[in-house]
Order: structure tokens, then C-alpha cells, then sequence
């Protein structure tokens, strides 16, 4: 699938096929898309463990569940539970000096091993690793890279895939999670039992809202034309209709299907 | 207590408005609203006392919030109801969520089992 079309056709799924196995292979292309993310210095920041349904006792499944996850882990057959890993800080000089022996950090830009050794690391990284606040701004941004690399992979492949919060302290417990590792999110993934295009896509406000050109005031002004190419280019989709009669139709039928509330 | 003293309840009128009732038919209606009145039976508490069970308020602003424990507390009750009645399969999943149906159309986010068939 092509790249924009993948980022078009992404919805958060809520209602999974849940007796569809979903094929490890297509988790492994997941977890390689994180594992090919973005991230400052070279740190395996993101961690994930990726649970199949079936596999877990019932006992471990109830622990990880609470009055508002239940319903979305019970229709999922995969949820691949991530955490940020606090200790990044950890062989953060090796791999920069690795980087700089490879040219990926150049010398033109300035990189050297004193400057890593002498600088980067007593002065910036350490410091940075003893403070908490900054910590897990660092973790929670760059987990955040690999989960959603993770994320549109899973689309890619065919797949639904939404992100939730989770029982952090159960699964915590039950999973056994060094207690370095700081929960993120829950990606939840299955084939779609709903329209996968999840009747539309959810409203957005237009990009002068949130983007600015130069400095704060002054809106990013969209070219009409890149407007229109990414609608045909699948980035930009059908919103969903404020008439939603015929979701409310899909949600009981699924709601039908599943026993849920209605 | 009658599915016509429930009905009087505030919760009940609020759900009753809701589509997770007001669009059955009356004898769908009555099933649920029987199905509602057997389990405020069973935990002694009339229906708007169910939905303020959930609900707590915060010592130190006196701001509403959500108990996880209590809808945990809820969906405990539920199990034991369900058993009780002798329910199994897709009934018994379909009839808890009806309580449930009730809680959600009163501003309780609850989520309990699902049928996966």
C-alpha cells in the first residue's frame, strides 16, 4: 500500500474479529517498523511485549483488565502492551562513537568522539538521565516514534489497530516488567469485524489550527492543489457523515454479534 | 420492587429516552427493565443508587469521578447474578451488558464480557 494511503486508511479499531488469527509474521513487520524509527541517541527507547489473547491464562487476563478495556482486549487477538525504557542513558557513548565511526554523525556537523565523551555525555545525557521530568519526556516521545511506525505498519499488513491506555499495575505484575520500563500504551490488533474505514475519517481541523509558518500567529496556508493530490492519493478521505444512521446501523449489528450494550 | 416502580426512577426515564431502550420493542423493553429490577433486587439498592454508587466525589475539590473500584465492585455482582439465574453463553453475556446498557446511558463507562461465539 502506498504511504499515504496507509496514513489515510488508518482508524482506531474498536471492533476486532476476534476468532481471526492475526499471523506473526505480521507482528514481526510491526515490531520492525519500530525497531526502525527514529531515535536520539541511537537508544532502543521503545519496548514492547506482544501477548496473544488465546494464549494467556484466564487469570492473566483478567488481571489486565479494567471497567474500560475489557470489552476492546476480550475482541482483540493480539495487544502488544509498550513501555519506554528509562535506562537509554545506558551505552549511550559506545553507540555515539559508533555512529561517528560510521559517518551517520559527521565530523562537518561537528561530532567527534571528545565532543560525545567530554560533552555529550557528562553535560547533556547524564544530567538528563537523573532527571525524571525530562526522562520521560524523552521516553514518552521517542516510544511514541516506534509505536506509531508499529502502528501504520500493522495497517500496511492489513490490519486494525488502536491505542489505549491499560492496567498499568496489573499488568505490571503479571507480565513482569523490569520496573525501569514506563508504560506507554496498549496496541490493540486484529482484523476489522467493522468497516475498516471505520465509516469515514474522524473530524480534523483544518491545518492552520495547529501549524504555523515562521512564528505562532501566523497560519500555515494550505496550497489547494496538495489538498486535492492528497485526496486522491487516499491521505485525505471522506469524513465521516454528520448523518450517522448508517454507523449507528453498524454499532448494533456489532453490538448484536458480540452480546455488548447497545 | 415493580419494572413500573423502576420505571418512576430518574435513571430509568434517562435510559428509557436512550436508544439502548427506548427503541425496543415493549416486550424487549420489559425483559430489560425485569432483567434491571432482578439485580437491584439482588444488591438491595434502587436504580439511581446503582448509577451514584459509581460515582464518587474527590475529599479535597468535592469533584465527580468514576470508581474503578466500585464498576469493578458492579461487574463482581454481575458475575454472581449471572450465575444466579442460571444463565450461560450468549445469554448470560447479553443479559449483564443489559444492566450495563442501563449504567452507560447514565454516564458510566462500564465494559464486562463479551460474546466471541
Amino acid at each position: 500500500m502506498e504511504f499515504k494511503q496507509v496514513v489515510g486508511n488508518r482508524r482506531t479499531i474498536r471492533f476486532f474479529d476476534p476468532n481471526r488469527p492475526v499471523e506473526p509474521e505480521k507482528i514481526q513487520v510491526m515490531l520492525e517498523a519500530a525497531n526502525r524509527a527514529s531515535r536520539a541517541v541511537n537508544a532502543d527507547f521503545a519496548k514492547a511485549i506482544v501477548c496473544y489473547r488465546d494464549e494467556l491464562t484466564d487469570e492473566v487476563r483478567e488481571a489486565l483488565k479494567t471497567p474500560t478495556s475489557t470489552v476492546q482486549i476480550d475482541l482483540a487477538p493480539v495487544t502488544i502492551f509498550w513501555y519506554g525504557d528509562t535506562t537509554f542513558v545506558n551505552g549511550a557513548q559506545d553507540r555515539l562513537k559508533e555512529l561517528v565511526d560510521l559517518g551517520a554523525l559527521p565530523v562537518t556537523h561537528g561530532w567527534t568522539h571528545p565532543y560525545v565523551d567530554d560533552l555529550v555525555y557528562p553535560q547533556v545525557l547524564e544530567p538528563l538521565s537523573k532527571d525524571a521530568l525530562a526522562t520521560t519526556w524523552a521516553v514518552s516521545v521517542e516510544a511514541g516514534l516506534a509505536i506509531a511506525q508499529a502502528m501504520l505498519a500493522g495497517v500496511d499488513e492489513g490490519l486494525g489497530v488502536g491505542l489505549h491506555a491499560f492496567n498499568a499495575a496489573g499488568a505490571k505484575e503479571v507480565l513482569k516488567v523490569p520496573d525501569t520500563w514506563v508504560p506507554m500504551w496498549i496496541l490493540l490488533v486484529g482484523y476489522p469485524a467493522e468497516d475498516a474505514k471505520g465509516g469515514g475519517q474522524r473530524p480534523r481541523r483544518p491545518l492552520s489550527e495547529s501549524y504555523y509558518r515562521g512564528q505562532y500567529g501566523s497560519p500555515w496556508v494550505e496550497i489547494p492543489e496538495v489538498t486535492e493530490r492528497l485526496k486522491r492519493e487516499g491521505m485525505i478521505q471522506e469524513p465521516m457523515p454528520a448523518d450517522a444512521t448508517e454507523r449507528m446501523k453498524e454499532i448494533k449489528q456489532l453490538a448484536d454479534r458480540f452480546g455488548l450494550p447497545s | 420492587m415493580t419494572s413500573g416502580g423502576i420505571e418512576s426512577q430518574a435513571s430509568v426515564k434517562q435510559w428509557a429516552a436512550s436508544p439502548g431502550l427506548g427503541q425496543d420493542p415493549a416486550e424487549v423493553r420489559e425483559q430489560k427493565l425485569g432483567i434491571l429490577e432482578d439485580f437491584c433486587t439482588k444488591v438491595d439498592k434502587q436504580p439511581d443508587e446503582l448509577v451514584a454508587f459509581c460515582i464518587l466525589r474527590k475529599k479535597a475539590t468535592g469533584e465527580r469521578f468514576l470508581s474503578v473500584k466500585r464498576r469493578e465492585a458492579i461487574n463482581n455482582w454481575l458475575d454472581e447474578f449471572v450465575d444466579e439465574q442460571g444463565w450461560t453463553g450468549k445469554q448470560a453475556v447479553v443479559n449483564a451488558n443489559v444492566v450495563r446498557s442501563f449504567l452507560i446511558h447514565n454516564g458510566v463507562l462500564i465494559q464486562g464480557r463479551v460474546w466471541r461465539g
